[in-house]
């Protein structure tokens, strides 16, 4: 734990109700400086997600949350007609989730919704980049509809 | 029980490594993923094994499909979560290794301080999370884990391949059609397409009718020797091949593709161990708890191209009864599956698989059925798979 940063009870209050372990506390961490954070292992460089407490390609304990562009295409759309309550989050018009591939490596993904798109512009395919929204007063990643040119 | 003593297994299993982390009597800055994985890598290590030789694992906590991940263990065939204490692993383990479910089984625990054994334990803010029943966490809506899994899978099938609603509905039609001659069945009511394409949506791309029925209800089996079996009064069905298949990158937004996940390992398992295969079966019972994980079975065992799972029921679609008989003979669920007779967890499909290869299954017997075909669970980590044949 770096110097400065906010304490494990600190830190599952700014967050409530996410499942934080010590596995995936500096991904949350990271959150809080608007960073995404993504298990990489210092020893062969291989990216892994959900965090894990080794890598699961050479089993080094030696991992590190490291920060991705948060670019990537979408490769997999949902649109939630019900759900669970969360703030802000209106089912009236369906609520997108996403999960997109990261450029940083083959079959990385991470799953969030889409902001500021209407529903049929998000289709599988689409070039997104990575943004955040305020969630009970915590950043929240959330992904944008990206330029065509990109 | 009667007879001599049965020790089949006797002098045929031995326990090849054994490691620890060493125990600490305070909370460590880790997860019970991370002691588990501590003691798993160094007892490979130590017998000198590599993760693709375990094809079999089972342990008490973390739940295998979470060791698996964390391991990278390419593919297992079989897997098991016993309760504790431990022997019961070690049992179950040496008899899944001889009986050929596996190869190589790793056996895991890890011993966790959880929030209600000590006062410092339950201050770790993480580990009152960790600590089942007290601070269950309640996640926004921003996942595909769980139910809406096969909902974002479905997005996937429908681009790779360019199929519609449609071919999903079909799955839903043919089970109600199956159900409404099974008494045992919860949905009875004939469905039409418009009925399918008319039912309330949930998660895009799926409805209310893509999803099996919640049900009270119950099914028992009774498993023996054969010979024991040959002595009670039901003809015995024969147990030919089973397989609990999974691979790494098991996580529902993780998993590399529709054409890699645990129903390959199944398919390949079944191929390679299993007397007899599709063109073989008198009865088929993909799992049905969302429609697209029947197509994928359909695709993945073989019957069709990839994708084309909604063209082969079409091809075989028996319009006089409103159900696909593949070939004219073999049906589909014939019990209503999950989606129709209920939500058993594919306790339905073996129980009417039974019925079927003993002859008992009433107005839905198929003639002299003799060898059935089940391919329960879906991708992630529950895929699963067993031939059955009347003896």
């Amino acid at each position: 734990m770096t110097v400065g940063s906010v304490s494990n009870d600190e830190l599952v209050q700014r967050f409530p109700g996410e499942p934080i372990t010590h596995d995936n506390a500096a991904h949350y961490r990271g959150r809080l400086h608007r960073q995404l954070l993504v298990n990489r292992c210092d020893d062969c460089g291989v990216w892994h997600a959900p965090p894990k407490p080794v890598c699961p390609e050479c089993w080094s304990s030696s991992v590190t949350a490291t920060q991705v562009s948060g670019n990537g295409t979408i490769f997999m759309n949902v649109f939630l007609h019900q759900g669970p309550p969360a703030p802000g989050v209106d089912y009236s018009t369906p609520y997108p989730v996403v999960t997109v591939e990261l450029d940083e490596q083959v079959g990385l993904r991470f799953t969030a919704t889409v902001a500021e798109a209407s529903n049929d512009q998000i289709q599988i395919g689409k070039r997104v980049r990575l943004d955040w929204r305020e969630r009970s007063g915590s950043p929240m990643p959330v992904f944008v509809l990206a330029g065509d040119s990109e | 029980m009667s007879g001599p003593a049965r020790r089949g297994m006797k002098d045929q299993v031995a326990i090849a490594g054994a490691s620890t982390t060493g125990f600490v009597a305070h909370n460590l800055e880790r997860t019970q993923a991370s002691l588990a994985a501590e003691a798993c890598i160094d007892v490979l290590r130590k017998c000198g094994l590599t993760a693709a030789d375990v094809d079999g694992l089972c342990g008490s906590w973390p739940n295998v499909e979470i060791m698996q991940s964390t391991l990278g263990l390419p593919a297992i065939t079989w897997s098991g979560n016993p309760v504790i204490p431990m022997v019961d692993h070690f049992a179950t383990a040496a008899a899944a290794v001889h009986a050929g479910l596996c190869e190589v089984a790793l056996v895991y625990h890890a011993a966790y301080r959880s929030a209600w054994n000590t006062s410092s334990s339950l201050k770790d803010p993480f580990r009152r999370i960790a600590t089942p029943g007290l601070t269950d966490p309640h996640t926004g809506p921003e996942t595909v884990a769980a139910a809406v899994g096969y909902t974002a899978w479905a997005s996937r099938y429908m681009y790779e391949y360019g199929v519609t609603s449609e071919d999903f509905g079909l799955v839903a039609i043919n089970g109600r059609t199956n159900a409404a001659h099974n008494p045992a069945a919860a949905m009875r009511d004939p469905m039409t397409m418009d009925d399918y394409l008319n039912s309330r949506m949930i998660r895009w791309p799926l409805r209310l009718l893509d999803m099996d029925v919640p049900v009270d209800g119950g099914d028992a089996f009774v498993i023996t020797t054969t010979e024991r079996a040959r002595d009670l009064a039901l003809p015995p069905v024969l147990i030919n091949a089973a397989v609990l298949g999974q691979v790494q990158h098991n996580e529902e937004d993780q998993t590399v593709g529709l054409r890699h996940h645990g129903q390959q390992v199944v398919i390949d398992t079944l191929k390679r161990k299993s007397d007899f295969w599709i063109d073989d079966i008198d009865v088929y019972f993909p799992y049905d708890g969302f429609t697209p994980i029947t197509l994928n079975w359909i695709d993945n065992a073989g019957w069709c191209k990839p994708g084309e799972a909604g063209d082969f029921l079409r091809e075989h679609w028996d319009a006089a009864t409103g159900r696909a008989l593949i070939s004219g003979h073999v049906p589909i669920n014939p019990h209503g599956g999950s989606l129709s007779e209920g939500a058993t967890q594919a306790s339905g499909h073996v129980r009417e698989a039974v019925h079927q290869l003993q002859g008992v299954a009433g107005d839905r017997q198929v003639p002299d059925a003799r060898r059935a075909l089940i391919t329960a669970g879906g991708f992630f980590f529950n895929a699963q798979g067993l031939t059955l044949h009347r003896a």
